[in-house]
Formats: structure tokens, sequence, C-alpha cells
């Protein structure tokens, strides 16, 4: 589904990641995991094409998408969910949930399966963006997201900052949609015991390189932990 | 009685001028944080283009229909200013997003030479317009007279401010527009193509300087610096309303406007400008945000 070969990444004249290679196969849950500061989210961005990557190939379903801006890759099926959420503030979560669906040229209603994952956005649904709480804003944000019919879901750290029973739900609105709407889905988190509950594939990153990769049932888990805690 | 309403109509009057003006700033300057000190300049485009179209009328075109030419020159004055903003977006504009006093700067330069492109096309002397006749003389009510030409600025305010809105505020573009302005990175991570979103925007903030200049154009002379005498009125009442809000730039020009003849008729005209920034200073030291600033929850928690 999405394959990225040798890509660089810089934020402005500094190379963060360099020669770094990902897959992720279709259908599968896949998680990158890393301590802070280690390039995670910077790989997120160079898949969305937010940052500067001039080396390396990242192929969405076979296509090459390297060079294309930003808003065509969502518009080829790539869904992104950030870090922080950015939820428009000023905007109603209608509105929000509007630009996903107006941007693809659609006048489509919104789909009926987006309120039935997130009931809260319903009920909120003239409310500001900003005026949700941190879990309601996760939410949307993933909402938001999924109305944009990405083929490839991709999330920055979806537990931060977020309860315990709230991260439960979201850990299991993932599940969902991968399950029943067939979505492939990439996660950058820090909180091991989520990632260890919720992947099929796990990378684990360390100074912008891939150092352990397998399947999660197949890993040791200790090891993954010592490696993320030193 | 009669003085009062002519004064108020006086306020009224001034204050949809400053806001026809400020209308375009607070698309560019106030949605988009760009501070464009050629703003001006394309008002003053938009006169001299008003003078333009009707030199042309009078020329080519029977008497008969020469007072039409004004419509042709509101029309004629938002299309050139806004394919002007927009090759001016997308050759500098756009290269200095969220770098203030470089476009500052830069825009500022575009300002002194599109000054003295004007100087050099129209000459030093100022030129006039001859109002369409049916914008000549006024009614007068009980002793107090509305001429036509304020009146007609009136509802030319009145017809921009309710499509600023709609666009803004109810349109699919206006929506797209907002969220580009509220974060740039995630709009385009929504599929919106914001390069394309903020050229459009700006033009459309140019155009509506160019609308603006095809209206003072009936109001006095044009000359290459007609420009810089409103748009400092424009820049005030823009940030004494609060960046980012209509009704803010609403509210701002009216206290400007109604400050500028109030005072005036008590005082002098020098005075009343002193009063008017008096106020302003006041205001923005209690409310530095201006009188409408945004709130909401912090993202982050």
């Amino acid at each position: 589904m999405l394959k990225i070969k040798n890509i660089d990444s810089y934020y402005g004249e500094s190379r963060i990641i360099s020669s770094l290679s990902l897959d992720v196969d279709k259908g599968k849950i896949v998680c990158l995991i890393g301590r802070n500061g280690v390039g995670k989210s910077t790989t997120l961005k160079s898949i969305m094409g937010l940052v500067r990557t001039p080396k390396g190939s990242i192929l969405l379903d076979g296509e090459e998408i390297i060079k294309t801006p930003t808003y065509n890759r969502v518009r080829k099926g790539i869904g992104y969910v950030p870090q922080g959420r950015d939820i428009f503030p000023q905007m109603t979560v209608y509105e929000n949930l509007m630009l996903g669906l107006q941007a693809k040229g659609s006048k489509k209603e919104m789909p009926e399966y987006i309120y039935k994952l997130f009931p809260i956005l319903k009920k909120f649904e003239k409310r500001k963006g900003g005026d949700l709480s941190g879990g309601q804003q996760q939410q949307l944000a993933i909402a938001r997201a999924l109305v944009t019919e990405p083929k490839i879901l991709i999330l920055d750290e979806p537990t931060e900052g977020i309860q315990p029973s709230v991260i439960q739900d979201i850990g299991n609105v993932i599940r969902k949609i991968n399950s029943e709407l067939g979505l492939t889905v990439l996660i950058v988190e820090q909180y091991l015991d989520f990632v260890l509950g919720i992947s099929d594939y796990l990378y684990l990153m360390e100074k912008g390189e891939i150092i352990i990769q397998g399947n999660t049932a197949e890993l040791d888990a200790k090891e993954v932990q010592d490696k993320m805690t030193h | 009685m009669e003085q009062f309403v002519n004064t108020f109509f006086n306020c009224v009057s001034l204050s949809s001028i400053i806001l026809l003006t400020s209308l375009g700033l607070a698309i560019t300057f106030g949605l988009m944080k760009v501070i464009n000190m050629a703003h001006g300049e394309f008002l003053m485009i938009g006169a001299y283009m008003t003078y333009v179209v009707q030199n042309i009328f009078e020329r080519f075109f029977p008497t008969a229909i020469f007072s039409l030419y004004y419509f042709f020159a509101l029309i004629a004055a938002f299309v050139v200013t806004f394919f002007l903003g927009a090759v001016l977006e997308r050759t500098i504009i756009s290269r200095l997003y969220g770098r203030e006093i470089d476009s500052l700067l830069a825009t500022w330069g575009i300002s002194l030479i599109l000054q003295q492109a004007a100087r050099s096309i129209f000459g030093m002397q100022g030129v006039n317009v001859r109002a369409p006749s049916f914008l000549n003389g006024g009614i007068t009510i009980g002793g107090c007279t509305f001429s036509y030409n304020r009146m007609f600025i009136l509802g030319l305010v009145i017809v921009c401010l309710i499509a600023v809105w709609y666009i803004m505020y109810r349109s699919t573009f206006g929506k797209q527009m907002r969220a580009v302005m509220q974060n740039r990175a995630m709009a385009q991570c929504m599929g919106i193509n914001s390069k394309k979103v903020d050229m459009i925007t700006f033009s459309f903030g140019s155009g509506l300087a160019g609308l603006a200049g095809c209206s003072v154009a009936l109001l006095g002379s044009i000359d290459s610096t007609i420009g810089q005498s409103y748009i400092v009125n424009s820049f005030i009442s823009v940030v004494l309303g609060g960046v980012g809000k209509l009704t803010g730039t609403v509210l701002g020009s009216s206290i400007i406007g109604f400050g500028s003849i109030g005072f005036e008729n008590y005082t002098s005209a020098s005075i009343a400008k002193a009063a008017v920034l008096l106020i302003v200073i006041i205001v923005l030291q209690f409310r530095p945000q201006g009188l409408f600033s945004v709130k909401s929850r912090k993202l982050d928690e």
C-alpha cells in the first residue's frame, strides 16, 4: 500500500531523517515507535509532503508521490491525523468535517458511518471545534480525516494527553476502521501498551533510523521496552 | 434638528467611505496577516480605471449612454485590481508569508513604483471624473440635503459588505479560506490547495480596494497620492475593530467616521484628527487585540 524507500527529510537546513525505508502492507495496522525527537513525526510529515524530502521515493499503491503537493496526496487517498489534532478552532464541528468532504469536490452528504463511529460529534455538531475537550477533538480529527475517504489513515500520537478510558475508545475505533472499513492504518506512538495491543507490525526508530522491525506478535516486548526507555 | 440630521448623514457617509476602503484590507491584513503597503495604490488604480473608462466612453460612445460608463468602471476597477493582486501575490507576497517585516518593505517598494507609474502615465496634475448624471444633485427633505453620490456609495458599501460576509462565512470557498488562514499546513492535509486559496483571497481583497477607488473617484480629484490619504484610516479601523473580524471593521470605521465629523463640528479639523487618534490609542491600551477579538479554548491541553 505505502512504500517508503531511502528518503531524506529536512527541517530547513537540518537533516532529521536519512535514508529511511518503511513498508505498510494493505489492510494492516502498522505502528512506528520510538522516543522523543527520533524523527517519527517527521516521517509522517514526509509522507504528507509537509517537510522537504529531496531524496528517495514514496509509493502509494505503486504510484510515486514524493513530488506531489500535499493536497493532492490527500485526494489520492492519504488521511492524516496530526499530533495535537490541529482542529480548526474557530469553525464548528460540522464545518470541520465538511472541509474534508468539499475539498474532494464532492457535493455528497456526510457519510452515516461517521456519526455511528463518533456519536458525540452529532451531538456537538454546532459547537466550535476549539471548545471541545482533548478527547473529543481527537475523535473529530479522526472523523475529519475519514471523510476524505482515504485508503490509508495516518495518525500521529493519537493517545497523547487523553485519559485512559478514552484511549481505549480510540483504540476500538481504529480497530473498527481497520476491520470494517478495510482501511490500512499507520500510527506513530510512544505509549507502548497501546501499540502492542493494536498493531500487526511494528517499527522501532532511533536517531532517524529503523533499528527493530517485525510482526508484533513475534517481537520480544521486553527488548522493545528496553530500547524505548534507554 | 436639521443640522443634527445633516451631521449624522455626513458621519454615516464618511464611515461608509472608510469602511469601503477598509474591507479589502480586512481581508488581506485582517485575515491573511499580510501588511500590504501597496493596498492604497490598488485603490489609486481603481480610481484611475474609472478615469480611463470614462475617457473611453467619452471618445467612442454616444453621449446618450455616457452615464452608464460608471457601471463598467466599477467592473473594470475590480477586475484589473483583482488581476494585479493575483500577480503581486504570486510573484512577491507568496514568498514572504510569515515574514511581516520583509513583506512590509517589499510592498512599500511596490507602492512607490505604482505611484511613480501613475505619475508617468497620467501626469503630476490630478484628474477629475465627471459623475454620471444620475448621481448629480440630491434630495432635500425638510431642509436636509442628501447627495446622490454619497447615498450611492453607502449602498455600494452595503452590497460589498453582504457579499464579503457571504463569501467568508457561508460559501464553500470561504470555509476553505478561513481554514487556510487558521492553519495552512492542516488545510493542505484536508486536501485544500492552499496556494490557490491564498492567491484568490489576496486578489479578492485587492479587487475590493479597486472598487473603493472607483467610488472615491466621485468625491474629488484623482492623483498618485490618493491611496495614501485613505489607507491610514483604513489600517486604523481594521486594527481598532480587531484583526480578522468583519463586525470589528464595521465598528472601527464607524468610530473613526463619527469621531472625525463629530469633533470637527465642535472644534477644528486638526483637533478632530488628534482626538480620534487619542480615542484609538486609549482603546488599544485597554484592548490591544481590538474591540472584537477571537477567543477559544486552548487546543493543546
